[in-house]
């Protein structure tokens, strides 16, 4: 394989081209005291990918480069590195696109962050494929095991098809905002495979249920901050972030209501049904039994006018009929607290002092009149025109 | 005068009604008038998507139907806000079945989801609708000598089919500051840290460490303060980092409509700036007491 690319390499360089400068990451922890930074001058043409960029480098100008590769074809997931702050693998990054983009100025070439470097831009894949185990995240098959086959079908495969193609290149560990500040957080990907086996129907429920159970308390999937970063390196397409949701969201279905997270989105469901808005004042309440009214006062003594509950929107009624008809055509993970909601309109009608139902009972009752007089409109149009 | 339908989300209630005031008041200025849906809801602040990705397409759906009811463009004001909306319009979009099927739940309000109406980012909006030319004329206070972070927020950067900016390289805040008289300054750590405003009631320890990072990097780089283009991101930086940061160390965050008003020649009170948790009366430039 190695000679292969450089017969490519060796065809492609010529004396006079452009070239662009690589500004790669060195360490050899057995060796170096610390990391530092080398420079080479890589030829602009003939060069495909950043991984034949590494190559050439190696080849022509300093053996002792260290990086890890394989398939050359974004199957193996062992290329990935960071390149100008960005994971990404090295074997399907087009070097013409970097060499664009760098306009001029030096192309950066790192290890993933927040792992161990072995040497150079070679990490140790040891803490993310724990992280894995320690989430159990296999199939405990559902029991009684079928006698010939389980049956699986093409609308389910379709479901978990998506996390079934993660490469374990670890792109998205590399780039993940919760990594960088929990060191317990498992990272996107275990999370997506989770969900994959969450998925699938031949495992047991048992097991799907300790798998929420262990993201949550030994993965610590609460601490994804939503950045959807995982969604834009993942050289596969796969959509940690949405699957991190969907995890949670399992999480409240299966009752644990005791974790802040699951609290957060019974307000986003109660609230919004019931007014059509979150109410950010009430979340420190809700969400962590802490009195919000030191914070209302600072902003009162700011000035600024409070607003205890959000207004509810014109045409309320309708809005909560679309959501009741959505949950009974899509079951949700999570259901409507109607005492809740029961709390939260008395509250809305002390405030506004104004029934929230009979102000929309009185909207209702003007389309009425509305139609009854277009109705009669009608009638009388059709008699006159007779 | 340009029109164009304004989704407020949940950005404009409890103490921050005033932040729309602002806004509309500054875009009457630039000339558009931003005609405020009432009708539109919460858009499930990428939270309900845990509960039920379903209900999310269905009630961005209706907020998306509302404007094009109306016949207007949808200008949103906040990153996430921005980026749930247009997730929605991505997957009804590519996908008639799904679009279809939440249409006939739309009918029953007399709406249907076309895909006709363009959801705007404020940013982009400002600088391709509304253009550089036309603010830099209206300037009447320049920013002379503040030096200002630049902050853009994850949800216009992430992911790419909704960006509304170069997620590797993102630009137009810059160049706005420096329309206003201001010293942008793009290049400091931290700068693509999340700010953790996600996060705060999901596990606030995450929140709190992720909220300092570009306040610290900012600070460094000689910034004394952040604009960001994302009412949540100013929220974090203003609530949350006061929790987090010994008061010597904290950089005030300003909402981009807040120090365009304050170019604009608006006293600090009308642009918002003298609700901020973290006072913007310790920058080198100080802003005169409201009243």
């Amino acid at each position: 394989m190695a000679t292969a690319g450089k017969e490519i390499l060796k065809g492609g360089f010529r004396m006079s081209q452009e070239k662009v400068v690589l500004k790669v990451y060195r360490y050899n922890p057995e060796v170096d005291e610390k990391p530092y930074y080398r420079e080479y001058e890589v030829p602009t043409e003939g060069v495909q990918t950043l991984l034949d960029a590494l190559f050439y480098i190696q080849e022509n100008l300093d053996p002792t480069l260290s990086f890890r590769f394989f398939c050359r074809a974004a199957v193996c997931g062992s290329c990935a590195m960071k390149v100008n702050g960005i994971s990404r693998l090295a074997c399907k990054t087009p070097f013409k696109k970097l060499v664009e983009r760098a306009n001029g100025r030096p192309i950066t070439v790192e290890p993933l962050n927040f792992l161990n470097t072995v040497k150079d831009l070679v990490v140790d894949h040891d803490k993310p494929f724990e992280n894995l185990k320690k989430l159990q995240t296999w199939c405990e098959p559902k029991q009684p095991i079928p006698e010939k086959e389980y049956r699986v079908s093409p609308e389910e495969v379709k479901e978990y098809e998506r996390p079934t193609n993660c490469i374990l290149c670890f792109a998205c560990y590399g780039s993940c905002e919760a990594v960088m500040d929990d060191p317990k957080y498992a990272g996107p990907f275990a999370f997506s495979r989770v969900y994959k086996y969450v998925l699938d129907s031949r495992v047991d429920e048992d097991h799907k249920r300790q798998m929420v159970k262990n993201a949550m308390e030994v993965g610590d999937i609460w601490s994804c901050v939503q950045c959807q970063k995982c969604i834009y390196v993942c050289p596969k397409g796969i959509r940690p972030a949405e699957d991190i949701q969907n995890v949670r969201g399992k999480a409240a279905e299966y009752g644990f209501k005791e974790y802040p997270g699951v609290k957060k989105v019974q307000h986003f469901v109660d609230w919004v049904y019931a007014t059509g808005q979150i109410n950010r004042l009430a979340l420190p309440e809700e969400v962590y039994g802490v009195d919000p009214t030191p914070l209302i006062n600072k902003f009162k003594e700011r000035g600024a006018e409070v607003w205890e509950v959000p207004k509810p929107l014109p045409g309320l009624l309708e809005f909560r009929d679309l959501i009741l008809e959505v949950m009974k055509e899509k079951k949700p993970h999570l259901d409507i607290d109607f005492h809740h909601v029961r709390r939260i309109d008395k509250k809305v009608e002390e405030i506004f002092k104004a029934d929230v139902c009979t102000k929309v009972v009185e909207q209702f009752e003007e389309q009425r009149e509305d139609f009854f007089s277009r109705f009669w409109k009608k009638i009388s149009e059709f008699f006159g025109a007779r | 005068m340009k029109k164009i339908g304004f989704y407020q989300g949940c950005c404009f209630q409890g103490p921050d009604a005033h932040m729309f005031d602002t806004l509309k008041k500054v875009f009457s200025d630039l000339g558009v008038e931003l005609k405020l849906l009432e009708k539109t809801t919460c858009c499930g602040g990428n939270t309900i998507d845990e509960a039920n990705k379903y209900l999310v397409y269905s009630i961005n759906a209706r907020n998306i139907a509302i404007a094009e009811k109306e016949g207007l463009d949808l200008l949103v004001s906040c990153n996430t806000c921005y980026m749930v909306l247009a997730k929605t319009k991505h997957a009804l979009d590519n996908d008639p079945r799904l679009r279809d099927e939440i249409n006939k739940l739309l009918a029953e309000e007399g709406l249907e989801y076309k895909g006709t109406a363009k959801i705007w980012h404020l940013l982009p909006y400002l600088l391709e609708e509304v253009g550089i030319e036309k603010i830099k004329k209206k300037v009447k206070r320049p920013l002379s000598g503040w030096k200002i972070a630049t902050y853009y927020g994850c949800h216009i950067k992430y992911p790419k089919e909704v960006a509304v900016v170069d997620s590797e390289d993102p630009k137009g805040l810059e160049e706005l500051i420096s329309a206003l008289g201001g010293e942008p300054i793009k290049d400091y750590e931290g700068k693509d840290v999340c700010c953790g405003y996600h996060a705060y009631y999901t596990n606030k320890e995450v929140s709190l460490k992720k909220v300092v990072k570009a306040p610290q990097g900012a600070k460094k780089a000689g910034a004394e303060v952040l604009v960001t283009p994302c009412p949540l991101c100013f929220k974090a930086q203003d609530i949350y980092q006061d929790m987090a940061q010994a008061d010597e160390q904290k950089v005030p965050s300003i909402y981009l409509p807040e120090i365009l008003a304050y170019a604009l020649g608006y006293d600090p009170k009308e642009a918002g700036l003298t609700y901020h948790i973290i006072p913007l009366s310790k920058i080198s430039v100080n802003i005169p007491p409201a009243g």
